[in-house]
């Protein structure tokens, strides 16, 4: 099962970012701490398709941002109506700005949070499973398949900016973050660290989620279909169907992302649907390590964390020093922080080697003398 | 006896060329037949048809009864046929163990791989494989690694694994020294006590070790079929394939 200093390390980094609002005194790394949660549960999600089954998607934002959207127009629209303009008026700003009077029919579910958590959820899930039933029924895998994801982020991005009556185009959606997700729980008021330990517990349940799934038999055949789809399919595998199962939940759980992100940050804005958060999430995942299941979030939390601390200290050259780190990842540490450490480890391991021989050797033997034959099974006869 | 496989008139035109020419096949329950040819014959064709790699343009193909022409390959290998390519094909980053283990005769439907656990059974075959293959003692070690002779082994290992009822094995011993293809003879032979096995070969010394009933192909038709001494000494098979020294 997990090995028990994983376990041990992984309650240390929960404890440690949980009880931040005890010991820390910024509200500012408060706010990181969050944000970079959502970054990582968003580039683990990348990491179970990518990683895990071979699909490069460069337009996962698109789940991620809708999420967000459905989530933060819900606050909103809330927020419009307890806070009127003087005046009067009862819905969002950018509404009004843009000339219309009333909430549109349409997004008057909107007008319950716990309605909008669940939009928030499910549509990106059946997005993901259309995507997927078009794409990958028909054998449009790797380089094709990525490009497709690329345009769809465009154009969500490009629909979000066109309909600005409706999502606030280019501005985004701002001023609502006084009233939290928080009520989807049934209480108006919340402190900044209630909702961190609730991301916190969401994060984990995602990694232990991600972790049974591709260390269960259905991750082997995933990392079989992702290394060679012809020996999977001629092995009777329905590689289309696994790809689409594999998709949609990583869409779920890039949508759950987003809609924690919603809720803490406080702002949202086409930049959160587009192809450059998606690229980013993807270059997040490569750093920390794709193939395992906490590589994408330290990569997330490394990549981000190294941006704010370097823009704040060398404001003029940090962007410089991490395109340098990105090089510095694909040319030396091609399988990012976490893969290259288990390579060290297991390279160590293998200095050990010949007293491993050893002990598969007397195991083996051992094995043949207490096996008894059973069945009609011979001694010696061929499992042919 | 019904056949087990039965092919009737295949043709396939690609580009305006004629690879396979109305050819007429069929193989028997438990049936050890080498297809011989010259390159080109077509005989990786057959083979790619027979799993529903490529359409054909013309013909039928009928497995156990059923018309298979036309469908998936992940469908027609759950009605029991297996490939081995030509060139290995292994999940390179996964560990023999788990390339055996992931092609073990198992329900492939995805919820059911999402809950299905490694049972004692499952782990025990798959080492009583890897032993008769040969491998056991490489269990851990990433497919990537493997000498071309043991990627060979390890694919047959897999399809032994899913158990088909008919083996279809292109070339199975390219690459191989002498003695790994005398033990991979013997391997194919132990398989075909219990299965049936259509094996494609052009070492005509393997061929002449193990083979029994042998079809020659020839630009897409089946030139000739019979027991191998008489094939052997067919003239137009000499001719065309083995060339006109004497074949001993």
């Amino acid at each position: 099962m997990i090995p028990w200093w994983a376990l041990i390390g992984g309650v240390a980094v929960v404890a440690a970012i949980g009880s931040y609002p005890y010991y820390g005194t910024s509200t500012y790394i408060l706010a990181l701490l969050g944000k970079f949660l959502c970054y990582g549960i968003f580039a683990l999600s990348i990491d179970l398709i990518w990683g895990f089954t071979g699909i490069l998607s460069l337009g996962q934002a698109v789940y991620f941002g809708t999420s967000a959207y459905f989530v933060a127009l819900s606050l909103k629209i809330n927020y419009a109506i307890e806070h009127p303009t003087r005046y009067g008026g009862t819905i969002p700003d950018f509404m009004e700005w843009n000339g219309l009077t009333e909430l549109p029919g349409f997004m008057e579910p909107l007008m319950s949070t716990p309605f909008a958590v669940v939009l928030a959820l499910v549509v990106p899930t059946l997005m993901a499973l259309l995507f997927g039933v078009i794409t990958f029924k028909r054998h449009i895998y790797g380089v094709y398949c990525a490009v497709i994801t690329l345009a769809e982020s465009l154009i969500l991005q490009e629909f979000i900016i066109e309909y600005q009556a409706y999502t606030g185009g280019f501005n985004g959606i701002t001023d609502y973050s006084n009233a939290l997700a928080w009520s989807f729980f049934g209480e108006s008021e919340v402190r900044g660290d209630d909702f961190l330990w609730f991301m916190l517990g969401i994060t984990v349940v995602c990694v232990v989620t991600a972790r049974l799934i591709t260390h269960s038999r259905i991750g082997t055949v995933l990392k079989s279909i992702r290394d060679n789809d012809v020996r999977a399919e001629f092995m009777g595998y329905n590689a289309a169907n696994y790809r689409i199962f594999v998709f949609c939940v990583s869409a779920f759980m890039a949508a759950l992302a987003g809609a924690m992100y919603a809720s803490w940050v406080g702002l949202i804005s086409f930049l959160d649907t587009g192809p450059v958060f998606s690229i980013e999430a993807v270059i997040w995942t490569a750093v920390g390590g794709r193939g395992t299941v906490i590589g994408p979030i330290i990569g997330a939390f490394f990549v981000r964390g190294a941006e704010f601390f370097l823009s704040g200290v060398l404001a003029d050259y940090w962007q410089l020093i991490m395109g340098g780190l990105f090089i510095f990842v694909v040319l030396v540490m091609r399988d990012g922080i976490v893969g290259t450490i288990a390579n060290w480890i297991r390279w160590y391991r293998k200095a050990t080697l010949a007293q491993m021989i050893e002990e598969t050797d007397r195991r083996a033997h051992d094995r043949q003398l207490d096996w008894q034959p059973e069945g009609t099974r011979k001694a010696g006869e061929d499992p042919v | 006896m019904a056949n087990l496989l039965e092919v009737t008139g295949l043709t396939t035109k690609v580009a305006g060329f004629t690879i396979l020419n109305s050819l007429d096949f069929s193989l028997e329950e438990n049936e050890l037949r080498t297809v011989l040819g010259p390159n080109g014959a077509g005989k990786t064709t057959l083979i790619a048809m027979i799993t529903g790699q490529y359409k054909p343009t013309a013909g039928k193909i009928y497995f156990a009864g059923e018309d298979i022409t036309r469908m998936a390959p992940d469908k027609i290998f759950l009605r029991g046929i297996g490939r081995k390519f030509q060139v290995p094909n292994l999940y390179e980053t996964l560990s023999v163990f788990d390339n055996v283990l992931v092609s073990l005769q198992a329900d492939r439907k995805v919820l059911r791989a999402l809950f299905r656990k490694v049972t004692a059974e499952d782990a025990d075959r798959v080492c009583d494989i890897l032993e008769f293959i040969g491998l056991a003692d490489k269990a851990n070690d990433p497919a990537d690694t493997l000498s071309h002779g043991e990627r060979q082994w390890l694919e047959l290992g897999m399809l032994v694994a899913s158990n088909p009822r008919l083996l279809l094995l292109d070339e199975p011993t390219t690459g191989m020294t002498e003695e790994g293809k005398r033990q991979t003879a013997d391997l194919i032979q132990k398989i075909a006590q219990k299965h049936t096995v259509l094996l494609v070969e052009h070492d005509m010394h393997i061929v002449r070790r193990i083979a029994k009933k042998v079809t020659v192909l020839h630009q897409g038709r089946c030139l000739a079929e019979g027991p191998l001494q008489e094939v052997v000494e067919n003239d137009m098979v000499r001719q065309i394939y083995l060339g006109k020294g004497h074949f001993r």
